[in-house]
């Protein structure tokens, strides 16, 4: 932009665009920052606190190290982070050989197999029939169900294949010239050329795996095998104060009975954005990068 | 996007090719070496040894895609179909349809997901535009992009932890909505459980969530506008707004019809999870919406015909929606939603 000085109306015009932002932006923290507040207080205090506060009053990690031992969050936490790493293994290497071999003009029936990929994207035929297909293939009650009902995205692969077909087709001619067969061609040449656009597809189905919850309630029958994201439904959004401080946890902790629901939802909530939170600097990084910006969200 | 013409163009040669029923017939692009192999034997022979560790590559995939994705076509027939426990399915042709469209539950569901998705269209969707419009005014990069990294953060919350949040601060007693409102002299209301409130709150959860992180997508499209375009406007003296009422806005006026389309597109997907999650006895009557439905009548109440009837009819419905769209859109823009 111009670096001529600006007039006291562009100083004013900037002030209020500014303050605007600033104003988008204490509007999506203040929550957050909140329910830290909250998590972080004297449990005594939390009842009567403000819902503008943000900074906690007195100090407490009360409600932290309650969340911590607490069996079904602890149960929950096991579960989502397996299931996340599992699927995400799955999902990334068998949606980056699909894309590969798809992204090979000459691939014989490529223009078919695309066109089946898309139609699954036009056409779902709802909840209840993929509910029959996991009860009729005996996957229902099985980690395997929630691993593998979406283990290709299909606008992710579509997303990998335009980027493989950006790969120098030399590249691959003087691999093939030195031997290479396809399955080293892919591990050699084309990963390694691929590393930004597979970190994205890996943190966008990390994040895909950890806030799942729907088809973990609809698959599963066994509490235990609950990720953190449904736990965290039946406590906030379902309100089972029974389940939240279950009797076994109060017992085993002297300050429980002070402790409130407003701060335990608040912890949770927290807790369970935490792996969000840690791998959104990484999520910043490559997402923006402008090289999949292009393509659809 | 060229690329994607480019391939749409070899593609369509495939019709050229002789043969049709061979291999060949699906290859786009390069044409076959006929000289040397003349033989169709020999040609599938050659396809085969030259392709088979993509197919093997593919497997995995191709094999998911029809268990879990084609299969779930077949199983939709449980539509047509009464569910008995012992022996075969009985088929019962359109009777769970008729039954649908025979229920005003039905056409209330319906409604309101009509309702909520041109609500949210009609208040969400310019959001990120406005947004992106502010992003670019702004000198300092810095505080750009630290604003940009706040924005983009709830796109990535699941809909279990806004729920949470938004009932947290809409609560009556101490939600920060509530406690201003309260400063200001205003009475406290129940947002989560009034019935003339509800809607609203998906809209603007909707906005919480998405507004900042769409923005990306315009934001993406104002960078790749030609910088010579605005220092020409400097040259005449055109002020912030003229240059971008008369440059920016449009050069994003693709992205906004690509995405507008698409959107429609995807009228029927009012959101589910947000429903869902921020539902109540309440006021689910002002919010239920086709999919919620399908889950309530399926999952929880076991009517699985009925519910798998309810599904089919969003599916095809937005199907038709979709591919209207897709070509609208290739028509208008020259892009499509793929």
């Amino acid at each position: 932009m111009a670096t001529r000085n600006r007039t006291p109306l562009e100083r004013v015009e900037e002030a209020i665009i500014l303050s605007v932002l600033l104003a988008i932006v204490v509007v999506t923290v203040q929550p957050i920052l909140n329910l830290l507040a909250i998590s972080l207080s004297d449990p005594a205090r939390v009842p009567g606190m403000s819902g503008m506060a943000i900074l906690p009053e007195g100090f407490s990690v009360d409600i932290w190290t309650l969340l911590a031992n607490h069996p079904a969050v602890q149960r929950g936490l096991m579960n989502s982070v397996f299931i996340t790493a599992v699927g995400t293994v799955l999902n990334v290497s068998c949606t980056a050989l699909m894309a590969w071999a798809l992204s090979r003009r000459r691939l014989p029936f490529r223009r078919t197999l695309f066109v089946l990929i898309l139609a699954t994207i036009v056409f779902e035929p709802g909840i209840i029939p993929d509910y029959f297909v996991m009860r009729r293939l005996g996957l229902l009650d099985s980690y395997s169900a929630v691993i593998i009902y979406k283990m290709v995205n299909a606008w992710y692969l579509i997303i990998l294949i335009r980027f493989f077909e950006e790969v120098p087709e030399e590249l691959i001619e003087a691999a093939t010239l030195d031997g290479a067969n396809a399955f080293q061609i892919f591990w050699r040449v084309v990963v390694p050329l691929a590393k930004p656009a597979l970190a994205t597809i890996t943190l966008f189905y990390v994040v895909y795996h950890w806030n799942e919850f729907l088809r973990p309630m609809i698959y599963f029958n066994d509490q235990d095998m609950w990720p953190l994201q449904v736990v965290l439904r039946q406590f906030v959004v379902v309100g089972d104060k029974a389940a939240i401080v279950g009797l076994q946890a109060m017992n085993s902790y002297e300050g429980a009975s002070q402790i409130d629901f407003k701060a335990f939802r608040a912890g949770m909530i927290l807790f369970t954005i935490l792996p969000v939170l840690a791998i959104y600097p990484l999520i910043l990084r490559y997402f923006t990068k402008g090289t999949m910006s292009g393509a659809l969200k | 996007m060229t690329r994607h013409d480019r391939e749409d163009r070899s593609s369509s040669t495939a019709g050229n090719v002789p043969n049709p029923d061979l291999l060949t017939a699906e290859i786009a692009g390069d044409s076959w070496p006929e000289e040397e192999f003349d033989s169709r034997g020999a040609r599938l022979r050659d396809g085969v040894r030259e392709w088979w560790p993509y197919y093997l590559m593919l497997a995995p995939g191709l094999i998911y895609f029809a268990l879990f994705h084609y299969l779930p076509v077949w199983e939709a027939k449980l539509a047509f179909e009464d569910l008995r426990i012992i022996g075969p399915n009985l088929w019962v042709g359109l009777k769970h349809f008729a039954q649908l469209f025979a229920s005003p539950a039905f056409f209330e569901v319906l409604a309101n997901t009509l309702i909520i998705s041109a609500m949210k269209i009609a208040f969400v969707f310019p959001l990120p535009i406005l947004l992106a419009l502010l992003l670019n005014e702004v000198r300092s990069g810095r505080f750009r992009r630290g604003v940009q990294s706040v924005i983009y953060l709830p796109h990535f919350l699941s809909w279990v932890v806004i729920a949470g949040i938004f009932i947290a601060a809409l609560s009556p007693g101490d939600g920060v909505i509530n406690d201003l409102r309260d400063m200001v002299g205003l009475e406290r209301r129940s947002f989560m459980t009034e019935s003339g409130s509800i809607r609203w709150v998906l809209v603007w959860s909707e906005a919480w969530r998405s507004a900042g992180w769409d923005s990306l997508l315009y934001f993406a499209a104002i960078m790749s506008i030609d910088p010579a375009l605005y220092e020409a406007a400097e040259m005449d003296g055109a002020s912030r707004w003229q240059k971008m009422r008369y440059i920016t806005l449009p050069g994003i006026v693709p992205t906004i019809a690509t995405l507008f389309i698409l959107n429609v597109g995807l009228f029927l997907n009012a959101g589910f999870d947000q429903v869902f999650n921020l539902s109540n006895d309440a006021i689910r009557d002002k919010i239920d919406i086709i999919d919620t439905y399908v889950y309530r009548l399926g999952i929880t109440g076991g009517q699985f015909s009925l519910a798998t009837a309810a599904g089919l009819f969003k599916g095809v419905v937005g199907m038709t929606l979709m591919l209207g769209a897709h070509f609208l859109s290739k028509r208008l823009t020259g892009r499509g939603v793929w």
